[in-house]
């Protein structure tokens, strides 16, 4: 069943992943862009990290990307179909969930291997002044996580109802009106910083995507 | 014909009334100068009897508190100025050692104030105005930061960049020093994080050198980055611009030119003064509770051998504490903490599970 599953999700997110893929493993080696340079000059220390750090934000973009799409390319075909070839299935309904996750997670792996293979080739490649080193599994470990949670993320908001997409979307129009009124009620309280705060520092969901993404660092 | 002797009568003349004259305008100028002093040294002392009086107001009816050497004079508020003292006193101690004990003849002046009232206050114009509801952690690092102590010397303070000060993010600044030494665009600052102590005394301007850059900069190639990303406005006009140009195409010796018309402090050195800082404190503590009066005996010494002094070893032992420390607290590179896995490997499985409970297929 797993098979047939992630057959269908191959079919269906291959151009998603092919170019994930692609631009994953590509982004490394463009981030350490002239690092490789014999005639490199040993007082670029602080350009290249400067360089890698710019870089650098492009990987969580990219993670988030990719979660976003390969999610909605994993439910698009079964709303399209009204669900019924999946509940002509003799599977539970958790199962059935369960297995087209673990698909779009597999189909998944091309990206983050991509990113990792990338990162090793530009480490091996470049000559790095003393004192920086490379860092090619964390970043792919991290990418690796933060293009799951993006995935997990959106997975659970398109399986979701249109009642549920609707809670979702009241809330954030609560949190924003809420804000509204305390900004004009000149009242020190600030809930769209509270909820930033909340989601994107440790333990939030979103902590793996901030902070600085450094292929190479010191 | 002019008769020789005429022209030398007239030139006697006009001598003998320039001379007067000359003398007039010495003494109107010596004259003035001299009113001048009076009306300096009148200012002085109104302005000393007004700094008396300015203190004496801000000590009438306020209570003076005690700790160590510590005074603080500060009027009655629930601020609480005795705990932040209790803890800032051990760092002041064991930073300036037996001078800290000039500090019970230099007190802090502090006005507690009410943070939520829009009364107006009376102007202060000796001490620090504080909210009353400070924590006794930002007070602390008030008075950690405005310790009374005795300015150093000029050369101390000019090499310094200030006098010393309590430390307050030591592991933080140390991670700083360390990121600089890896990045500065120095030979000398490469070298000394690659563990060569003469390199370390360049970068720290240790030489008394007259011209340092060239150990800070010792390839023409460091020479011209440094003019070029600190000075390339400055020296990009017309009076300096050949030498400029003959630098930029790469003549070092226009470089090196350029680079003495401009004053010791103002080239960009190597290490910023972070890293001199964390120097001194490295020579304060190896010297023990004398350090800091040893430092500061002689300010014509050379500045390395007032630290040594300070110290009470050699440089290269005091550099190569300093040096220890800095590597020690390399940054963590790392992007995510150790437990970062674990917690994003929960929400990716909560968020799952929240996928797992939706009630699309609910038949009505």
């Amino acid at each position: 069943m797993f098979r047939a599953i992630l057959y269908s999700q191959w079919k269906w997110s291959r151009l998603i992943v092919a170019l994930g893929t692609v631009a994953a493993f590509v982004l490394p080696l463009v981030s350490l862009q002239g690092a490789a340079r014999a005639d490199r000059s040993p007082l670029e220390a602080a350009a290249l990290l400067h360089a890698v750090q710019s870089w650098g934000t492009l990987y969580p973009l990219l993670a988030t990307a990719l979660g976003l799409l390969v999610a909605i390319a994993t439910w698009a075909p079964d709303h399209r179909g009204r669900h019924i070839h999946a509940l002509t299935l003799p599977l539970p309904r958790w199962r059935y969930v369960l297995l087209r996750f673990a698909a779009g997670a597999t189909v998944l792996a091309g990206p983050i291997l991509g990113i990792a293979v990338g990162a090793l080739i530009a480490i091996a490649a470049a000559t790095l002044p003393p004192g920086l080193h490379g860092y090619p599994v964390a970043l792919a470990l991290r990418f690796g996580l933060a293009v799951l949670v993006a995935y997990s993320l959106f997975f659970a908001v398109s399986a979701g109802t249109a009642r549920t997409a609707g809670l979702i979307l009241g809330l954030v129009a609560a949190v924003i009106v809420i804000q509204v009124f305390a900004s004009v009620a000149n009242l020190e309280f600030s809930v769209v910083d509270r909820l930033q705060i909340i989601l994107v520092n440790w333990p939030g969901p979103l902590a793996v995507f901030t902070g600085r993404w450094m292929l190479i660092d010191v | 014909m002019f008769d020789r002797r005429l022209v030398a009568f007239a030139s006697l003349l006009l001598a003998a009334r320039a001379l007067p004259a000359q003398d007039t305008t010495v003494a109107r100028l010596r004259h003035r100068a001299d009113s001048l002093a009076i009306e300096w040294r009148r200012a002085n002392v109104l302005a000393l009897i007004a700094d008396s009086l300015e203190r004496e107001r801000a000590i009438g009816g306020r209570d003076t508190v005690a700790v160590g050497a510590l005074r603080i004079v500060i009027n009655r508020s629930p601020l609480a100025v005795r705990e932040a003292a209790v803890q800032a006193w051990p760092l002041i101690d064991s930073l300036y050692g037996t001078a800290a004990q000039s500090l019970v003849t230099r007190p802090y002046f502090i006005q507690a104030v009410d943070p939520d009232t829009t009364v107006r206050r009376r102007v202060l114009r000796v001490g620090t105005e504080v909210p009353w509801n400070l924590s006794v952690q930002d007070l602390t690092s008030l008075l950690l930061v405005n310790v009374p102590i005795p300015p150093p010397d000029r050369a101390f303070g000019d090499w310094l960049g200030g006098p010393v000060r309590p430390r307050l993010e030591a592991k933080a600044v140390a991670g700083r020093v360390y990121v600089r030494l890896v990045i500065a665009p120095s030979q000398a600052a490469r070298s000394c994080f690659l563990g060569d102590l003469t390199g370390c005394r360049s970068a720290l301007d240790l030489d008394d050198a007259e011209d340092a850059f060239l150990k800070w900069y010792p390839t023409a190639l460091e020479r011209r980055v440094a003019l070029q990303r600190s000075f390339a406005d400055y020296f990009n006009r017309p009076a300096t611009a050949g030498s400029w140009n003959r630098c930029t195409r790469g003549d070092d010796n226009a470089c090196i030119q350029l680079l003495r018309s401009i004053p010791h402090h103002a080239i960009p050195q190597p290490l910023d003064l972070e890293g001199r800082r964390l120097l001194v404190y490295a020579a304060l503590r190896l010297g023990g509770r004398g350090a800091y009066v040893r430092l500061l005996a002689d300010s014509n010494a050379a500045m390395s051998n007032r630290l040594a002094s300070a110290a009470g070893v050699g440089l290269d032992t005091l550099l190569y504490d300093w040096r220890r420390e800095i590597i020690a607290a390399r940054p963590a590179a790392v992007t995510i903490p150790p437990w970062g896995a674990f917690i994003a490997f929960g929400w990716i499985v909560l968020l799952a599970g929240c996928a797992l409970t939706s009630s699309r297929w609910r038949v009505t």
